[in-house]
């Protein structure tokens, strides 16, 4: 084991195929969860004043009459070979939803972890730096808050705080002043790819309020996490060194120091991407962002068993491969890390 | 007079730990000319490196503080200096080498990239695109063992850097320039195959490989002063004579003044020309390294010369200083050595305590001073 590229391609490959179990697993609770918690969903989806005829004729429809391991073992069927069933009051197919629901997602979670990085990390090492005076203790309050504040409270305050007073929204697309073609589903790129500057303007502004949202509990352990590793580097003889060359402080501290501290808080801000994830349920429903989240939170209350599992699989897959991405970071900022 | 390169006065830190402050530096003074290696010795926790630490202001603050004291470097009170400043004073006016080269190199960064950023600073300075010291942005030529005039050496004010002038004026040459420098300073410390080296991480190497990387960036600053903080301390006993001895020869080859720290009697007897003795955070005799060996005049120099270990001596038993070093947060009144020594008498036992004084010259007509009363006794001493 080493660092060269193919040390690095087997360890991917590795975590990967370990990925294999865990969706199996998922699969397997979220099925029978969904299947054996609501008895009969065709009496929700035939609609209110159904003849029972008409919920006979759903069930058979979607196979719910058959016992529930046949039931399964189709639905393993259909997800190896890509069908992973369809929404029964729209008939989308769940894959068709994932792909149209997924950019608006990725858009808004990138838009936090940027959130994160610019104004979480900096944060600690000014706190750091600054250890015990009158800074620490502003961004103190900052942190604390964060980390006291649950998504959907500050999903709730700075919509109906912050973004009414503002007259500014949530709602990627169809609040839009002027809407553009899509082709990403992301509304600031596509918006910035029709080279319309004040869609993009609009749509970022559209973006602020949930990406802040979402972003505000790990902004708090980004900056806490970021602030104590960087106490521990500093005390250490190489910070003294690279002052010693008679580097600038702002270069002691987000060049020589900033660089080692970030090795342990990229391990922490991979476990916050499990938190990320259920936040954009919470923070996509506030604000109508027609993401994953929304289409998760709609498909549990549908009983949409279909959307449903395919979501969970699709999280469980977004979570690990975001750990592999801490990981594979962690490798390329500590060169002592070998890949195994 | 010639100005000193560097001159303490009156330097006294403390360390305010919990409930305690310890006096981890007492009134100690020190003034060392241009192109002298000064040694610095005592027992551990004397506060050598803390004296070491203390002149291009590394001491964390808090706990540590200095409470009173002047470090005049090539004429500037250190100490006064606003602290945006000191950069401007490290690196190419004072380098420093560190006791672990396990430590003090950045584990994230290749060798040779923190050594070009040594190399880099320097340069920026020499084409005045970084605000540096008056005498650093001439800069001398490490071929030659000339040290810059101690006249040079003064200050001049701080000039902002005017950016219209900055942008006009050509970057210093960098890149293939600037990795043959790293190179040679790697070549100057007798490293072999550095085109390989420059590319390795700090944990890919040696204990005594990354010491000499460590003295090659110190050196690539080409510092007007290098402080090494017991340079060999931590390594194994053959790589430290290696250490040693490539230090020896780069004194002669290079002929910048060095603040040797080290707890080494013979390491020092070695490498210095003068020394300072340390003792409980005070400055307890300083005088040329000859005569200090020789004739110690103070009673906690000779005893630590005399347990020096010596395989020429007959009996058994190798003499140690009994007692030790007292708490620093309760010093004794009166002179700190007086409870170990074997002398002690009613006046070391009152306030205050004995100053740094000179005494009579010696037959070099060298300054050699002593903080005994007793100075002249000690050599009856067994």
């Amino acid at each position: 084991m080493g660092r060269s590229r193919s040390d690095l391609v087997v360890f991917v490959a590795k975590r990967l195929v370990q990925l294999i179990p865990v969706l199996i697993g998922v699969i397997v609770i979220t099925f029978f969860f969904t299947h054996i918690a609501v008895a009969n969903p065709c009496v929700a989806w035939a609609g209110p004043k159904a003849s029972p005829s008409a919920i006979t004729a759903c069930e058979h429809l979607y196979g719910l009459d058959k016992p529930l391991p046949v039931q399964f073992v189709n639905y393993l069927k259909g997800l190896v070979s890509g069908d992973w069933g369809y929404d029964p009051l729209y008939q989308v197919p769940v894959l068709t939803a994932i792909e149209q629901y997924f950019p608006a997602t990725l858009e808004l979670v990138l838009a936090s972890i940027f959130l994160m990085v610019v104004v979480g990390i900096p944060l600690g090492v000014v706190a750091a730096a600054s250890n015990g005076r009158i800074a620490d203790h502003l961004v103190r309050i900052f942190y604390l808050s964060g980390w006291a504040t649950p998504t959907y409270i500050a999903g709730a305050v700075l919509a109906i705080g912050v973004g009414s007073t503002l007259g500014i929204s949530g709602g990627a697309f169809s609040t839009l002043s002027s809407p553009v073609r899509t082709l990403t589903h992301m509304s600031v790129v596509d918006a910035l790819l029709a080279g319309n500057l004040s869609a993009t303007g609009d749509a970022l502004a559209h973006l602020i309020l949930p990406a802040t949202a979402l972003a505000f509990i790990n902004m708090g352990i980004a900056t806490r996490m970021t602030r104590s590793s960087m106490l521990e580097t500093l005390p250490l003889d190489f910070v003294k060194t690279a002052r010693m060359k008679g580097l600038g402080e702002f270069v002691v501290l987000y060049k020589h120091a900033l660089r080692n501290a970030l090795i342990t808080t990229t391990t922490v801000l991979g476990i916050t991407a499990g938190t990320m994830v259920s936040g954009t349920v919470v923070v996509e429903s506030i604000f109508r962002w027609p993401g994953m989240g929304l289409y998760a939170f709609s498909a549990i209350t549908d009983y949409d068993f279909n959307g449903t599992i395919g979501v969970v699989i699709f999280f469980a897959i977004v979570v690990v491969v975001a750990n592999l991405v801490a990981d594979v970071l962690y490798g390329v900022l500590d060169p002592r890390v070998e890949w195994r | 007079m010639a100005e000193d390169l560097l001159r303490i006065e009156h330097l006294s830190v403390d360390y305010h730990v919990g409930a305690g402050t310890f006096r981890a530096l007492t009134d100690v003074s020190l003034s060392m000319p241009a192109g002298r290696v000064v040694g610095i010795v005592g027992e551990t926790g004397c506060g050598k490196s803390t004296l070491g630490h203390a002149i291009p202001r590394l001491l964390p603050q808090p706990p540590a503080q200095v409470r009173s004291g002047k470090v005049f470097f090539q004429g500037t009170d250190l100490l006064k200096l606003p602290k945006w400043r000191m950069p401007s004073v490290r690196g190419t006016g004072i380098g420093m080498i560190f006791q672990e080269p396990i430590n003090s190199l950045n584990p994230a960064f290749r060798v040779g990239d923190q050594i070009a950023e040594a190399v880099q600073i320097r340069r920026l300075r020499e084409h005045g695109r970084q605000p540096a010291r008056k005498a650093d942005v001439q800069g001398f030529d490490y071929s030659k063992r000339e040290m810059p005039k101690a006249a040079d050496v003064v200050t001049g004010p701080f000039v902002p850097p005017n950016l219209t002038e900055t942008l006009k004026q050509r970057p210093p040459p960098i890149s293939k320039d600037l990795q043959k420098e790293v190179l040679d300073f790697l070549h100057l410390v007798r490293i072999n195959d550095p085109e390989r080296i420059i590319s390795l991480f700090p944990h890919e190497l040696s204990g005594g490989m990354r010491q000499r990387i460590m003295i090659a960036m110190a050196l690539s600053g080409k510092p007007s002063l290098l402080i090494a903080d017991e340079p060999t301390s931590a390594l194994d006993v053959t790589i430290q004579a290696q250490v040693l001895t490539l230090m020896k020869e780069l004194m002669d080859e290079v002929s910048t003044s060095i603040l040797f720290i080290s707890h080494d009697l013979g390491v020092i007897a070695e490498m210095a020309d003068d020394v300072g003795v340390m003792y409980a955070g005070h400055m307890v005799e300083f005088g040329p390294v000859a005569e200090i060996f020789e004739s110690p005049r103070h009673p906690y120099t000779k005893s630590l010369i005399r347990s020096i270990p010596n395989k020429y001596k007959e009996d058994g038993v190798l003499p140690s200083l009994s007692g030790s070093v007292p708490n620093l947060s309760r010093l004794p009144n009166g002179c700190t050595f007086h409870p170990r020594c074997p002398m002690v008498r009613d006046v070391c036992r009152k306030d205050p305590e004995p100053p740094l004084t000179d005494l009579p010259p010696g037959p070099a007509g060298l300054v050699h001073r002593s903080a005994c009363y007793f100075p002249e006794e000690v050599a009856s001493l067994p």
